[in-house]
């Protein structure tokens, strides 16, 4: 990433991962996989990927665009993030913030990282830059978060929808009533400490996983039962050897 | 033949153009430094390759190469080569495919002669990887490999035990296997395919036999391909490298590691505890050879009996 004539070498680490369980989807009778198919919707057929093209509905007609409209209309990959200006990190509205990213030094560029870094810090400024990723220019903020540089991905202007579809009140409450709120929020104001909350539905779901689990019976001797998933593996391929002869050999 | 032995006496290369059954070729930086702790050279990697030719040609003949060249030695960046390119001589064999990861055509190197093998080495390739069919049959591989591949905090004796459990698999299937050191950390289980069923049903069932194999040793293998997830201790049982333009180090393949070790077939009662891939390289191998022939050679006979297998596995 760099700014005017500075330039420092770094990689990005995606800052998140889901907390969410990771679930497959299972036919009740028999457990097995449930696959996807793309189906014409006026013939119920089966579309293979290769017959499928992208278009845009503009004013009630399709517009095709094929992968050499995407390229013309793709940015140049440059795999650089520019800072065009830094802001004061308050002026910037919580609302533009999407994924965070971590920014790591490549070797050469550890000690210009360290003083960005720690510049920013002493400031209270952000950068705020330009980036390509999976072929999309995006703007992000560059930010310190303990000992690293972060790249948070910020929503453009025009992706933030307006409120004017929203029935929202005026403001106008009397004196005294906004003092008595007042006094209830500061009653209830705490330090701010993440580590309080967690993702209870997940652990939850996670103990009742293991307490099901628990119930079957665990065979001592594994080759003599096969696991089912291996098992229908074995079904599958056999299946395969004797419909599709014509595949083989 | 005699003129190359000739050339090939390693203090005294009197010319670097060599003349190999009838095809010319000019080897270049023959004294560069592959191995800097050993001072191993580029030389003697085609010198390797030019005596065990006799070994590793059944192992290449009609398959598609993937190059890893190490211009530089084993200790600086590689990079894979898989187009024969503008400079590939004519006498030389080669493939066209369409490669749908590239999406476009490769033209591959076969190797079909010493004389292109010396030529892939000449290129800086330590290592020869070739495809699992040939093209003849490119849809069809003549074996499925078990890599075994231990990560960071396993022992070999640990990589010993898995291949043993393999081996279990493949006796309650009724069915033969053959076993390799990769030249690397792990060790490869060969089972000879025979070109009889296709990708697709070699890959699903090595997938049987690593699945099975993870079932007996449930502590320390695992079936967990992405790296992140694997854990240190955890030895990966690999079965997609039976899929189409996936290649591996072939048996009497160099590698590019310390000690310039060899991928080396070996016979199941030397596969116990206290073996390590160490004791096999490129010096070593010939005396071994000489003794005990080549043990890999079934892989390239008869397939087995896919049906069979999956009856006596109880289905």
């Amino acid at each position: 990433m760099g700014f005017g004539l500075v330039n420092i070498p770094v990689k990005l680490y995606s800052a998140v991962e889901d907390s969410t369980l990771d679930l497959d989807m299972l036919d009740k009778k028999d457990h097995s996989h449930i696959k996807f198919i793309r189906v014409n919707e006026k013939t119920g057929k089966e579309v293979k990927w290769e017959n499928i093209v992208k278009g845009y509905d503009l004013n009630g007609k399709y517009v095709i665009l094929t992968d050499e409209d995407f390229q013309k209309a793709s940015p140049e990959k440059t795999k650089h993030i520019e800072i065009l200006q830094f802001v004061e990190q308050a002026e910037v509205d919580s609302m533009y913030y999407e994924s965070p990213y971590y920014l790591a030094p490549e070797k050469t560029g550890a000690k210009a990282y360290a003083l960005l870094r720690d510049a920013l810090e002493k400031s209270g400024k952000a950068g705020v830059g330009t980036y390509v990723l999976r072929n999309k220019e995006n703007i992000g903020l560059i930010k310190v978060s303990g000992d690293a540089l972060v790249l948070n991905k910020m929503r453009f202007g025009e992706e933030i929808r307006s409120t004017e579809e929203l029935k929202l009140p005026d403001a106008n409450p009397k004196a005294t009533e906004l003092k008595m709120a007042m006094a209830l929020i500061d009653q209830l104001t705490e330090k701010f400490d993440m580590s309080k909350y967690h993702d209870t539905y997940s652990d939850e779901l996670m103990k009742l996983i293991k307490a099901k689990a628990k119930g079957k019976v665990i065979t001592p001797t594994p080759l003599k039962v096969v696991h089912s998933k291996s098992k229908d593996l074995m079904s599958q391929l056999k299946a395969s050897l004797e419909g599709g002869k014509k595949k083989a050999s | 033949m005699s003129c190359c032995n000739l050339m090939f006496n390693k203090n005294h290369f009197m010319e670097n153009t060599v003349t190999v059954d009838k095809h010319t070729l000019e080897f270049t930086n023959l004294d560069k430094i592959y191995w800097p702790k050993e001072k191993y050279t580029k030389g003697d990697v085609i010198l390797y390759y030019e005596k065990i030719a006799p070994y590793i040609l059944p192992y290449l003949k009609n398959r598609p190469l993937s190059l890893l060249r190490h211009p530089n030695g084993i200790e600086q960046p590689a990079f894979f080569h898989k187009d024969a390119g503008d400079n590939a001589p004519q006498w030389m064999t080669k493939f066209e495919i369409f490669s749908e990861s590239a999406n476009k055509d490769i033209n591959y190197i076969v190797c079909n002669n010493k004389a292109t093998l010396l030529y892939v080495a000449n290129l800086g390739s330590i290592e020869i990887n070739p495809w699992n069919s040939t093209i003849k049959k490119p849809d069809n591989p003549d074996y499925i490999v078990i890599d075994i591949d231990p990560s960071d905090g396993n022992t070999f004796d640990q990589v010993v035990e898995t291949a043993l459990a393999v081996k279990e698999v493949l006796d309650k299937a009724g069915i033969d296997g053959y076993c390799k050191t990769s030249g690397a950390s792990g060790l490869h289980i060969y089972i000879p395919f025979g070109g009889k069923y296709n990708y697709d049903q070699a890959r699903d069932f090595a997938h049987v036999i690593a699945s099975l194999t993870v079932e007996l040793l449930p502590d320390f293998t695992t079936l967990e391909r992405s790296l992140s997830k694997r854990g240190k201790n955890n030895i990966y049982v690999d079965f997609l490298q039976n899929r189409r333009g996936q290649t591996l180090a072939c048996a009497y393949s160099m590698r590019p590691k310390p000690g310039a070790t060899v991928s080396t077939p070996l016979e199941w009662k030397e596969v116990k505890k206290g073996l390590t891939p160490a004791q096999f390289d490129f010096k070593n191998i010939f005396k071994r050879v000489e003794k005990k022939g080549d043990l890999f050679a079934p892989v390239l006979a008869k397939g087995i009996d896919l049906k069979k297998a999956l009856k006596n596995l109880g289905v």
